[in-house]
């Protein structure tokens, strides 16, 4: 089948420059369109610096928990190349059932007189949840579609994902439910000058950590280098006695624990729980793990804040100056927009590797 | 050996019926009786799960056990008393004063009643016990028996289920045809009587069938019938079935079916796009409310449209439904090929999250403040005009269901010669293999392009009609759910499939129709069914035999033998 | 080719069609004459009634609360006791067909289109949110003549004299009512100044939102910004940082239970705002619930005031909302009266316009919606009833504002009854 005769007239994408010509004007069109946005914004002064530092905390605490959920993601895109669609659920389910526990925490009084004690047992109630959710889906969804065509698991995620949203519903009910406030996490903390509210100090302190402690755990460990081989060539790692099975179901179990404690942190940062909260701060993380680079643990950090930073700030800096009435409602259009952006310029995002497999 | 097996397919097998009940579809399914006064739904689901998991226990034993109803009796009573044994343990909490609810929402005294039908927990056990051993032991029974037999209690429990499932859909249709229901149905579901007389009925007519070798040499013994024309007569026979099925019955009849027609046209549309090409497209949905948009901005009368808008013109329709259409494929067929060219050179995965970007960045400007005035923001485009058609405005659902069949027609047309022509080789060329494929002089993007801009156009197509059928297009309808509700009816019909795409839709849109009961539970099975189908038969239920072929061909290469063969009689 | 043949078969089939179904005889000549014909009702059938209301999601209390109204009045229909025993109208049962809206225009459309299919209906009571009714529920019941009485919709656009449908009517107050109550509570009783408002561009937020920023305005205050959000999503915190950028004293966001409880909980934590403010649609328990006690607590919140009831508040009280109770528990909600009140003048219209024909009810459908907008001084249950041309049944209303204390609904802060003209 030669097809060098028969170019149709659709023929002048495949010729690379004229395509690229246009994709470059599409770039600085939407770049100059956003810095003529962001100057617009800045000449009407309505914005002092002190909202713009505020947004952009908002935006650095969102981000670490958009961290923390797309390791989850990158971890197991790493090793197995499967995007794991329901891992937004894995996140929904800790934080969904450790509401029980929180109440409980709260109506006998524990959580008033042990407040960081409550908040770890929380943390770690929730972190055992999402693993088990995260371990049952490896066991029954993924482990028997391994060498399957990469269409089939990805759709048995987007499933998964339905069927565990819909489970958590039908277990805990539909209704949207706030959890107690922990004492002491209400107000300001005065850092360098600035007060920043409690709650947001916490998350991104912790986030620091958990990140931290996963970095060294892939980096130092046995069972971290015996990963990073697995995401080398499984074949091998195998050859040289890894066990490849175990190395997974470590992998699901560490980006479960670390969902369940990121949906902690998103119920200090939201205070709210239901059955369908798991699903755009999945998406959303998802787009940081792309933006970062898929596969690399600092990509995903990184993906994450710069998300977050642009969810918070960039629909004010970039659209209300162009006169757009309640620019807020478009935040997932500036964050989408900029995920194409990367994909098309940065195919591998911030620190993926450049065009790991063309086409 | 074979008790541990039995025992664990048991105690899986009692979970399965402990979590139906928890997520509160037990409850629910015991408001529709399949037999009046007999059997409920609930009991139906129960009975199935048991039957199952005792043939999973014969699937992992070996040896003896293979054979013996001793591993079926004991993994349906395991189940049974697993059951029972927590349904014991919950409800003495709840006497204890343990407040369930407050956590587990659906454990309600509904819960214990559905679960015990209607019994104390106690001698809810001894039922349960019961109920599991008995269809243990069916199940192990039915392994041994003859095909005849077999045949004979699948057509029974088949035609039962159909008909007390679809009472909604037939008992209008049979009224439409002048006979009386009253002695096979009442109040939606089966009488004893009825049930017995239909399955008497369908078991003669199935044997009788089987013994003249199947229904096509049945049909050449009705005199003037051939086998050369038996084929035209089939066609006829299901044409006039297709035409007259919404005069028979009530408008809901109509309505129901112009749902799944939409849905088929959905689906062939997706179908190109994931089944032909391999790109898996997760903002299909955006196509969809691109041509419903396109259309109800061209024939709306209300305020909010473009001509009132940008034109200033008086609020009137722009043009009549027949002119939007052609704008709209070429609308749709633009933004396809603009939404395709930036990403198709993303890896397959990247592809999809890209697209679902798309869908989602479509949704929330249609949505937005900033486009009101143009898209009308949450309540959407009203007072979209109604189909001129056969010489009168309408917006009779029974006119709107023959436009769908007669565009669904023609989809089906275009996507079968498409198939296996030039280019459908090439998107299989490419779905196999994509360097390969471009290294043998296949332009990969040209034909990722077409599979986007052929799938645009057969989408926006289905979405062209939702407006029509309304009277309205507002975003609520334009969700992700419906991507995904598109790719379950593909994927459960099987992935390049034709016909595959009719039976999924039928059996994912039609029958939630019929089933009003267990509306809220449709995403939660449409879950299930997805992943089951990847992991049983990733090929679909109506698999194309190529398709199926590349999805098992990462295992050993005799498993492709007896696969082919299976598939074929599908195929046809 | 294959088209025009299927063309032939489709014109064959509907003459055949055409020609078994014009074999109907002995309607009486007010059906005939009706535009939209009747509804006849053959011996020992039900008189259908539908309902449209939002019974399943996060904003179901609302629904089955009315349901539960609609409910009542059909029990205490005709023999005037809440005995459990279904109201008659010439010796026919009525008989309530309920359907979801889901609180939005996409479940309005499938809820009125599945209804619709029933030929047998001869009114809804619905919706519950208005989105679900403008220009959608509305229009396809008014197509076929099927009169639309809302026990609870509340937007001003439904009876605007531009967008008003023909068959549509309410019990419940025009939000110009509540948007002005609101107002004046806010500059008079709390002293406010300046204002900025949220709405989620559903009829029902953006009604209330614009009317309450109208009266304000009048009233002499300042509104900062008034600014639309998307439903659904996880942070409104930059909305709100953006928002407080104005300086309003007073943030006013009538929405529902999930976003309405997400923005108090943010707002409260922004600390920007002296008073959170919100209308009916966070009007119940579960909007508590969605914001935590705490954050709730201090939040003012709008609604029909069911302690002021201009109707017979003695039946209310000792008779309706026991029965009530004993049936449904504790009202999630406060349209329950409005529509108990729906369904009485509609079976008062049925009754009045029925054709009783042996033991066959024929009920002219134009006829029945005349008599509906004839609805003059009639007693109902919040008040006194008189229609208008625009479908407004309450002439006038009391709104009360209270706020949460503990986590609860505290008693009425304060109330005040307008008219529907200024």
């Amino acid at each position: 089948m030669t097809t060098s005769a028969r170019r149709s007239s659709l023929g002048i994408f495949s010729r690379l420059p004229v395509r690229r010509i246009v994709l470059i004007v599409l770039g600085v069109i939407i770049t100059v369109a956003a810095i003529a946005g962001a100057r617009a914004t800045l000449a009407t002064g309505q914005y002092s610096g002190r909202v713009w530092q505020d947004l952009f905390v908002q935006g650095l605490a969102r981000g670490s928990v958009y961290a923390l959920i797309a390791l989850g993601y990158t971890l197991v895109y790493g090793i197995l190349l499967i995007i794991n669609f329901a891992h937004g659920e894995v996140f929904m389910a800790g934080a969904f059932t450790t509401l029980f526990l929180a109440g409980y925490l709260s109506s006998s009084g524990f959580m008033a007189s042990q407040p960081v004690l409550s908040l770890l047992i929380m943390l770690a109630f929730s972190a055992l949840v999402s693993m088990g959710v995260a371990l049952l889906l490896e066991r029954i969804a993924y482990r028997p579609l391994r060498g399957a065509p990469r269409l089939v698991p990805l759709i048995t995620a987007i499933g998964a994902s339905l069927f565990l949203q819909y489970t958590f519903r039908g277990f805990y009910g539909e209704q949207v439910r706030a959890y107690p406030n922990i004492p002491g996490l209400t107000g300001d903390w005065n850092i360098f000058g600035i007060s920043i509210d409690r709650p947001r100090v916490v998350v991104i302190g912790a986030a620091i950590l958990i990140w931290s402690s996963l970095y060294v755990f892939i980096e130092r460990t046995k069972t971290g280098r015996a990963m990073r081989a697995v995401g080398e060539d499984r074949e091998i790692a195998s050859l040289m006695g890894i066990d490849v099975d175990r190395v997974i179901v470590i992998t699901f179990a560490i980006g479960g624990a670390l969902a369940g404690m990121a949906g902690i942190l998103f119920i200090l940062l939201f205070n709210q729980a239901s059955f369908d909260m798991g699903f755009v701060p999945g998406l959303k993380a998802f787009t940081a793990a792309v933006l970062g680079g898929i596969g690399s643990i600092t990509g995903a950090a990184l993906g994450g804040l710069v998300l977050g930073l642009i969810e918070a700030v960039g629909p004010i800096l970039f659209l209300s100056g162009a006169g757009i009435p309640s620019v807020g409602q478009l935040t997932s259009v500036v964050s989408f927009t900029i995920l194409v952006l990367v994909l098309i310029f940065l195919p591998g995002g911030f620190l993926g590797a450049p065009e790991e497999k063309r086409a | 050996m074979r008790q541990p097996q039995a025992v664990r397919a048991g105690l899986i097998g009692g979970a399965v019926v402990l979590y139906l009940g928890a997520v509160g579809m037990l409850e629910r399914f015991s408001e529709r009786s399949i037999i009046v006064g007999l059997i409920r739904f609930n009991l139906v689901v129960m009975m199935a799960a048991f039957f199952v998991f005792a043939l999973f226990a014969y699937r992992r034993a070996t040896g003896e056990a293979n054979t013996s109803l001793g591993t079926g009796i004991t993994a349906g009573t395991v189940a049974g008393v697993t059951t029972g044994v927590v349904v014991i343990i919950l409800s003495l909490l709840v006497d204890a004063g343990v407040d369930v609810r407050s956590m587990f929402l659906r454990i309600s005294p509904a819960f214990f009643e559905a679960i015990t039908l209607g019994t104390n927990p106690y001698l809810g056990l001894v039922i349960l016990a019961v109920i599991g051993a008995v269809m243990g032991a069916a199940a192990g029974g039915f392994r041994r028996l003859q095909p005849t037999p077999r045949t004979i209690v699948i057509t029974v429990v088949g035609t039962v289920l159909l008909l007390g499932l679809g009472a909604r859909l037939f008992i209008p249709m049979l009224q439409g045809l002048g006979i009386p229901t009253a002695w096979l149905y009442r109040s939606d579901a089966l009488t004893i009587l009825g049930a017995v007389i239909v399955s008497v009925l369908a078991v003669v007519i199935r044997l009788y069938l089987q013994r003249k070798g199947g229904f096509r040499k049945a049909l050449t013994e009705v005199p003037g019938v051939t086998p050369s024309n038996v084929r035209p007569i089939l066609f006829a026979l299901g044409a006039i079935a297709v035409l007259a099925a919404p005069w028979i019955g009530k408008q809901f009849v109509a309505d129901v079916l112009g749902t799944v027609g939409l849905y088929i046209l959905l689906g062939l549309g997706l179908n190109i796009v994931v089944g032909y090409a391999g790109l898996l497209d997760l903002g299909y949905v955006a196509f969809f409310a691109v041509g419903a948009y396109t259309v109800a901005l061209l024939t709306a009368r209300s305020s909010s449209m473009v001509g009132a808008t940008i034109f200033d013109l008086a609020p009137e329709p722009l043009t009549n439904f027949w002119v939007a259409l052609p704008i709209t494929l070429v609308v749709a067929v633009v933004i396809g090929i603009l939404i395709g060219a930036p990403v198709l050179r993303l890896r397959g995965d990247y592809l999809a999250i890209v697209t679902l970007g798309f869908g989602e960045i479509i949704r929330v400007l249609i949505l937005s403040d900033w486009l009101k005035p143009i898209f009308g923001g949450p309540q959407g485009i009203t007072e979209v005009a109604d189909v001129p058609a056969f010489g009168a405005d309408t917006n009779d659902p029974r006119v709107l269901y023959y436009l769908i069949i007669a565009f669904a027609l023609i989809s089906l047309f275009i996507a079968g010669r498409l198939k296996n022509s030039r280019v459908g080789r090439a998107w299989a060329a490419m779905r196999e293999d994509e360097d390969i494929a471009e290294g043998m002089g296949v332009s990969v993007i040209k034909y990722k392009l077409l599979a986007f801009a052929m799938g645009a156009a057969v989408g926006c197509l289905g979405g062209a009609f939702f407006p029509a059928k309304l009277g309205v297009a507002n975003p609520g309808s334009f969700t992700l759910l419906v991507s995904i509700n598109v790719l379950a009816v593909v994927v459960l019909g099987g992935m390049g499939s034709i016909p595959g795409v009719i039976v999924g839709s039928a059996i994912l849109v039609g029958l939630p129709e019929l089933l009003r009961e267990f509306g809220e539970y449709r995403l939660h099975i449409y879950g299930a069914i997805l992943v089951m189908i990847m992991i049983l038969k990733p090929e679909g239920l109506i698999p194309d035999r190529r398709r199926a072929l590349e999805l098992h061909a990462e295992e050993p290469h005799e498993s492709v033998g007896p696969l082919t063969a299976a598939a074929t009689p599908g195929v046809q | 080719m294959k088209l025009s043949r299927l063309l032939v078969i489709v014109a064959v089939l509907s003459l055949v069609a055409v020609a078994c179904g014009g074999g109907g005889g002995g309607t009486p000549e007010e059906c005939e004459a009706d535009e939209f014909g009747c509804v006849t009702v053959a011996a020992g059938e039900p008189i259908k009634i539908g309902t449209l209301l939002v019974i399943t999601g996060e904003n179901q209390t609302l629904g089955l609360d009315s349901q539960a109204g609609a409910e009542l009045a059909v029990d205490y229909w005709g023999d005037n006791a809440f005995d459990g025993t279904v109201g008659q109208i010439a010796g026919h049962d009525i008989e309530l067909v309920n359907e979801d809206e889901g609180c939005s225009a996409e479940g309005g459309t499938a809820g009125a289109q599945r209804l619709v299919t029933d030929t047998q209906i001869v009114a809804v009571i619905g919706t519950s949110c208005s989105s679900a009714a403008l220009g959608v529920a509305d229009k396809i019941f008014g197509d076929q003549g099927i009169p639309l009485v809302s026990p609870s919709n509340t937007s001003p656009a439904l009876t605007n004299p531009g967008t008003h449908n023909p068959f549509y009517l309410r019990t419940a107050h025009n939000d110009t009512i509540q948007g002005a109550v609101v107002a004046e509570f806010a500059s008079q009783e709390l002293g406010a100044a300046s204002a900025a408002t949220i709405h989620d561009g559903s009829p029902y937020a953006e009604g209330l939102a614009n009317a309450f920023a109208a009266a304000f305005e009048e009233a002499g205050g300042t509104i900062t910004d008034q600014v639309s959000i998307q439903t659904g999503e996880s942070d409104y915190s930059s909305i709100l940082t953006d928002l407080a950028t104005g300086g309003p004293e007073l943030l006013y966001y009538p929405i529902f239970v999930a976003e309405g409880g997400l923005i108090t909980q943010q707002a409260v934590e922004n600390g920007s705002f002296t008073y959170l403010a919100g209308s009916d649609g966070m009007f119940t328990p579960d909007w508590i619930a969605a914001a935590g006690a705490e954050n709730a607590d201090g939040v003012y919140i709008s609604g029909p005031d069911l302690s002021q009831l201009a109707g017979d508040a003695d039946f209310y009280e000792n008779e309706f909302l026991p029965a009530y109770n004993e049936t449904y528990g504790e009202p999630t909600s406060v349209f329950h009266a409005h529509s108990f009140d729906a369904v009485n003048i509609v079976l008062t219209a049925i009754e009045a316009v029925a054709i009783e024909d042996g033991d066959t009810l024929h009920i002219p459908r134009t006829a029945l919606k005349d008599a509906l907008f004839a609805t003059e001084n009639f007693p109902g249950l919040t008040g006194t009833l008189s229609c208008n041309e625009n479908g407004d049944c309450q002439q006038s209303a009391t709104i009360g504002v209270v706020t949460v204390e503990n986590g609860d609904f505290s008693d009425y802060v304060y109330s005040a009854t307008k008219g529907l003209e200024g």
